[in-house]
Parts: C-alpha cells; sequence; structure tokens
C-alpha cells in the first residue's frame, strides 16, 4: 500500500473488538489496529449519533475533547487534542447529540495489565442528515460482511479470489494477519451485531458454529481479567487519561518529580471530577499498576 | 575471435523476434525507430569513445541497439540497415544487440524488410500491454479521438489522440498520421508499439501502423467504456491506475495547495513565493484548483479538480474568493472554509488514475457531487 491511509468503513463493535496493533517501522511508519474481521485500521470513517463534547483536559493549555459515537451495535469513544485542530474544533462545538461523520485514526491505549482500550482520535467531524447516517452504516455492514465472507473463506483454504465481489487485494493480506492473531475468534459469532444495523448475517462457514442472535460479550481482555468489577468503561478510561495527564503535568512542574496528590485531586475535580470518584479511580490505577505512592501523599507513574 | 570479413558469410539472416540470447552470431534487419548519440568516457584513462544507441525494428520486433564507434555522418530516423554477426544479449529482461568493430553495418532496401502480415503477430489484449511493448496486433473500439496540433522542434505537427479499449482495459493512443481512425470504430491495429507516458502505457502510432476494420460485436461499446463500471479505489490502485475510470467516494481530506493558487502568467506553473521554476521572478495570475481525496473504504484517490470544477463544487468563484482575500487576507482561511464545504460529500469521477508513491492520483474529465443528504442537515449549532 502505498500513498494515503483508507478510511475503513467499521462499525463500532469492531473497533471495540480489536485488541492488537501492528506498530510499522522506518520512516513515517503507519500504526495499524487490526480487527478479528480483517480490518487493518489506520484510519476509519464512521456514521452515528455523536454525544456533545466533553471538555477534559486542562481547557487552556491542554484542551483534549471527547465524546461517544453509537452506531447500533456499540458505541466507541471519540477524542480530539491539541494535535487535531480541526476535530477539536469541531467537538468544542458539537454542544448537542446529533448525527454525524467521523473521520479519524484508530488509536490503541494498553494498560499496565493488558487491557485493550480502542477509540477514534478524530481528524475531522460534521453533523450529517440522518439518511446519510445510514447510507454510510449501510456502507459499513456491507464492507464488513464482506471481510467476514474472505475470512471465513481464508480458514476454509477456499481461494478467496472466487468471492464476489473480488476481495480488494490488500483486504486479502489483512484477513491472513486477522487470522493469525485472532486464531480462536468465529468471525461469523462476532459479526452478529450487523444485524442490528438491519443487515443480513453472513452465512457461516460449513464448519463453523451457528451465530448467538444475542450480543456477544467482546471481551478486551488479554492478560487475567482484574478482580473488581469489569473492565471500566469507554467514559471511565477517558477520566483516567485525563486523570493521568494531570499527574504528569503536576510531576513536570514539581521539584521532585513528584505529582502532589491533594493537588491533584483538586485539579481533577477543578474539572468536574468529585473527590469521591477520583479516589477510586486512584485505587484503580495504582492496582493496575499504572500510578504509584512511593511516598503519602506523593504521585507518580509506575 | 574472427577477422571482420566484407561479406558476412555462413550466417544466417533472422527477424529480430527471432533473436536468442546465448544463439549463434547472425545478421539482422531493421528500420531505426529512434536513435541519440553521446559518447562515453572510459573509465581506465578517461578517453572518448562516441556511441549511437536507439531502438531498431523490423515489424516483428523492436529491439535496442549500441552501436560503438559509429560513422561521423548522422543516422536518420527510418534509415533501414543490416548489421552483422551480431549476438544477443539480454539487459533488463529486454533482447539488446551491441555493434562493434568486428560488425558490418550497411543500409538496406526498405524492401527487404520481411513482409508482416498482420494475421501473424501474436494477439494481445489492452490489459497486457506494457511499456516498450510492440510487434502484436490488437483488436479494440476506438473510444474517441481527437486531432491536435503540437510543436516538435520547430515544426509543427497534427496529431491524433485518444482512447482504445477492449474487454480487458482501456489505453491512451498518439497517433501521428491520419489513419482515419474514428469515435466508436472497431479496429485491428498492428505496426504500434507502447511507451510509458506519465506513469501509464500508451500507444504510438506512425506510417508503419495498419488499421483493419472489424465487426466488433464481441468489444464494448464507446458509451459504455465512457461511463464505465465503478471501480473500487483499492483495487484500482493494485491494478495500477487506468486510462478511464470511474470511481466514488466520499470527500475525506483536501491536500494543500487548494483554493487559491497563483499561476505563472507565462507557462502557468504555480508560482511559491513570487518565483516561477522556469520563469523566475513574476507576478502571478491568480487561479482556482483543488486536490480532493475521495475514499471508498478500500483505498482512496486525489482528484485533481480545475479552476472550472473547483467553482461549481465549492460554489464559489475566483472573484469571490478574491474579494473574500481582502476582507480576510489568510488565504488558509479559506482552504478551511473548502475543506468544511465538501467534507462527508460522496463525488463520483471518470478520467484517468494514475499510482505513483503518493497513491492513487485522478484526473477527472467529469466530477459529480450527489447532492442527496450531503448537505449538512442540523439547524442547531454544529459545525457549519
Amino acid at each position: 500500500m502505498t500513498g494515503r491511509e483508507p478510511a475503513w468503513r467499521v462499525l463500532a463493535f469492531e473497533v471495540r473488538a480489536s485488541l492488537h496493533e501492528e506498530r510499522g517501522t522506518g520512516d513515517r511508519a503507519a500504526t495499524h489496529l487490526l480487527s478479528p474481521l480483517g480490518a487493518r485500521m489506520n484510519r476509519v470513517l464512521m456514521a452515528g449519533d455523536l454525544s456533545a463534547g466533553e471538555a477534559l483536559g486542562q481547557a487552556d493549555q491542554q484542551p483534549f475533547y471527547r465524546a461517544k459515537l453509537t452506531d447500533g451495535t456499540g458505541e466507541v469513544t471519540v477524542t480530539a487534542g491539541g494535535f487535531q485542530p480541526r476535530a477539536l474544533a469541531g467537538l468544542r462545538s458539537w454542544t448537542v447529540a446529533g448525527p454525524a461523520l467521523v473521520v479519524g485514526k484508530a488509536h490503541l491505549f494498553k494498560g499496565r495489565d493488558g487491557t485493550a482500550y480502542p477509540s477514534v482520535r478524530a481528524e475531522a467531524i460534521r453533523g450529517i442528515a440522518p439518511e446519510e447516517v445510514r447510507r454510510v452504516q449501510a456502507e459499513a455492514v456491507a464492507q464488513t460482511g464482506e471481510r467476514v465472507r474472505l475470512v471465513q473463506a481464508l480458514r476454509a483454504h477456499r481461494d478467496p479470489r472466487a468471492l464476489e465481489p473480488a476481495p480488494v487485494p490488500a483486504w486479502i493480506a489483512a484477513a491472513e494477519a486477522a487470522i493469525a492473531r485472532y486464531p480462536s475468534l468465529d468471525p461469523a459469532t462476532l459479526a452478529a451485531p450487523l444485524a442490528s444495523v438491519g443487515a443480513p448475517v453472513p452465512r457461516p462457514a460449513a464448519s463453523a458454529p451457528t451465530p448467538v442472535s444475542a450480543l456477544p460479550a467482546v471481551r478486551v481482555t488479554r492478560a487475567p481479567p482484574r478482580a473488581t468489577v469489569g473492565p471500566p468503561s469507554a467514559a471511565e478510561r477517558a477520566v483516567e487519561a485525563s486523570f493521568l495527564d494531570i499527574v504528569d503535568e503536576l510531576a513536570e512542574d514539581s521539584s521532585d518529580g513528584y505529582a502532589d496528590l491533594r493537588q491533584a485531586l483538586e485539579r481533577a475535580a477543578a474539572h468536574g471530577l468529585p473527590e469521591t470518584h477520583a479516589e477510586e479511580l486512584l485505587n484503580r490505577l495504582e492496582e493496575a499498576g499504572v500510578l504509584e505512592e512511593p511516598i503519602v501523599g506523593k504521585l507518580r507513574r509506575a | 575471435m574472427t577477422e571482420p570479413t566484407d561479406a558476412p558469410t555462413g550466417l544466417q539472416e533472422v527477424r529480430l523476434n527471432a533473436l536468442r540470447v546465448g544463439a549463434d552470431p547472425v545478421i539482422i534487419i531493421g528500420r531505426v525507430v529512434s536513435a541519440e548519440r553521446r559518447e562515453i568516457t572510459r573509465r581506465t584513462d578517461g578517453g572518448k569513445r562516441p556511441v549511437l544507441s536507439g531502438l531498431l525494428s523490423d515489424g516483428t520486433a523492436t529491439v535496442r541497439f549500441t552501436w560503438w564507434d559509429p560513422p561521423a555522418e548522422p543516422i536518420e530516423r527510418g534509415t533501414v540497415l543490416r548489421a552483422g554477426p551480431v549476438v544477443a544479449t539480454e539487459y533488463a529482461g529486454r533482447v539488446e544487440v551491441a555493434f562493434s568493430w568486428k560488425t558490418r553495418v550497411e543500409p538496406a532496401s526498405e524492401s527487404e524488410l520481411p513482409t508482416v502480415r498482420t494475421a501473424d503477430l501474436p494477439a494481445m489484449t489492452v490489459g497486457q500491454l506494457k511499456a516498450r511493448d510492440d510487434g502484436f496486433r490488437l483488436d479494440g473500439r476506438v473510444v474517441r479521438v481527437r486531432r491536435k496540433t503540437v510543436t516538435v522542434g520547430t515544426d509543427e505537427r497534427e496529431i491524433h489522440e485518444g482512447v482504445i479499449a477492449d474487454r480487458t482495459g482501456a489505453i491512451a493512443f498518439t497517433a501521428w498520421t491520419d489513419l482515419g481512425l474514428r469515435d466508436g470504430a472497431a479496429i485491428r491495429l498492428s505496426g504500434a508499439y507502447v511507451r510509458a507516458f506519465r506513469d501509464r502505457p500508451q500507444l504510438v502510432l506512425d506510417e508503419r501502423s495498419r488499421i483493419e476494420p472489424l465487426d466488433g460485436a464481441e468489444l464494448p461499446t464507446a458509451e459504455a467504456v465512457l461511463l464505465g463500471p465503478e471501480r473500487r479505489l483499492g483495487e484500482l490502485e493494485a491494478a495500477g491506475g487506468a486510462e478511464l475510470a470511474t470511481v466514488a467516494g466520499v470527500v475525506v481530506a483536501v491536500l494543500p495547495p487548494s483554493g487559491l493558487v497563483y499561476r505563472c502568467p507565462q507557462c502557468r506553473r504555480s508560482v511559491t513565493n513570487g518565483l516561477c521554476r522556469v520563469h523566475g521572478a513574476v507576478t502571478g495570475t491568480p487561479d482556482l484548483r483543488s486536490r480532493v481525496v475521495v475514499d471508498d473504504g478500500t483505498g482512496s484517490a486525489a482528484l485533481q479538480l480545475d479552476r472550472g470544477t473547483t467553482e461549481t463544487l465549492w460554489g464559489r468563484t475566483l472573484d469571490v474568493v478574491l474579494a473574500r482575500l481582502r476582507e480576510v487576507p489568510d488565504p488558509s482561511v479559506q482552504e478551511e472554509e473548502l475543506f468544511e464545504h465538501l467534507f462527508g460529500v460522496r463525488l463520483r469521477a471518470t478520467g484517468r488514475a494514475t499510482v505513483s508513491e503518493f497513491g492513487l492520483t485522478l484526473y477527472p474529465e467529469t466530477v459529480t457531487a450527489e447532492q442527496a443528504g450531503a448537505v449538512p442537515a442540523r439547524a442547531q449549532a454544529g459545525p457549519a
């Protein structure tokens, strides 16, 4: 693949099920988020209902906005920071939830415990008519279905070129990589959410088990699951990220390299994070091995 | 080592398509298609050695020749030469010949060239053609042909440019003589060769080319080629582009420089910092252009849009852009406004598609925007 990265048409469930990141090498190497259904995403184009933009970073110095895009198969966190000025301006003025088109970079944050948090770093967003949302989603359903059939064909050792329509050459390599990375995932089961946006579920391969009708639980855990209630939601993850930003900044400004706990909590409160919630968050981050408190009242990255 | 003989005897005269690497020395006959004289500097003593190199064709094939120490008088294009003994060598997968002091090279008569019957040539399809191919026949439909006057050196020459297609694809052609090609005609073509032109193969027809009419029932119609089935961008890029392709996608980016540009008044090249690449310091004349990236999920292509298309898609004329520039003197503001206007719009374009290190580029002949759903439907304060 030369030139510009294509904007993959994907639905939220597929982004959320993607746990593997391929890091390129050399100059201007692109990073790709590999989905179990064979999407090798650097850039994605998605449409759905976008919640109002929410400020997370320090409004003046490090602006960071976040919103949630919901498309009927789940929701994906959409973020924009200072490196995405166009999308940042877009999210800042996105004050009421509504149908939107988002193009952005697939991003994967991996916690210390190996939990992966996929999200989309928006490059641009725009409000669109509901019909256009359906059209983009229909496109995503069609292309996802095509990729599912491609993965199934490759798994069954059938010639992918016999498929109709013929798969795009780059998709075959991506599907092979997906099979190698997600050897035990059944594409048809995983693709069941396609039905909830009104698409026919691709027929499973003869050997594949019947797809379950309910939404599958998409586990994003690679390491043993944590003891607490379950993986944090996308909202919690974003709060974590902004809390860590606060800690980093305080640590950088302080003479001893530690972030003062009280100051951190105060700043978090100023950003609308109540202290009780912040304590909870702090415990979780310490438990996850992201932060540590080697001296009482002093925080640093573990 | 054999001494040069006045009349190389015992040597077989072969056609160029019968030249084999590693075979015994032979005699060849062919017409000079192109020739260029250079001097090679010897690495050992720095001495100069003249060499004439170019292409030799006998209608069955075209081979590159290198003639060491050629005669001082110029060798004209079109001269027919007989040369022997020559041994075929191979370079970059192509057969070549070299004439050295051992080789006797003499003018020959036109009539000594082999008569090549079109039916004897191997049939090729458009999809199989690649640069430097020749000695083939091609059945195709003339999708269109236009007359054009070009300047070659000091001469003005009339050429005929167009596109020929079969079921495997379409290829541009340039005819240096009037072969009587007409739009929509089905033809069997021989005596043409293929060159690379702006990242794409192109057919070159000249006085040696022959055209026979065909019934052409199995060939696509000119309309079918022009309207074309929609190609997927990922597939089109992997295929190396196409002479005529129809693509459709959503606008995801506008590449700089788009919007207002300044061009050299003499050559229309874009002017940066008041400097033209060729004419130096000039006062640029304003123009509109845009490079719009469309994406269909399988790949993306940069559409190169001229002033007219940009004005139509943007709904803003050059005059309006210039007037707004007086209000808001930062030209990047309007580039952003162009992006905001086009982002998310579905475009359909037909044109020539090339592939380079920057990916797929399309030079559209037609662009249409789909209006349905393209206009933002939010009444509230959203990104406009």
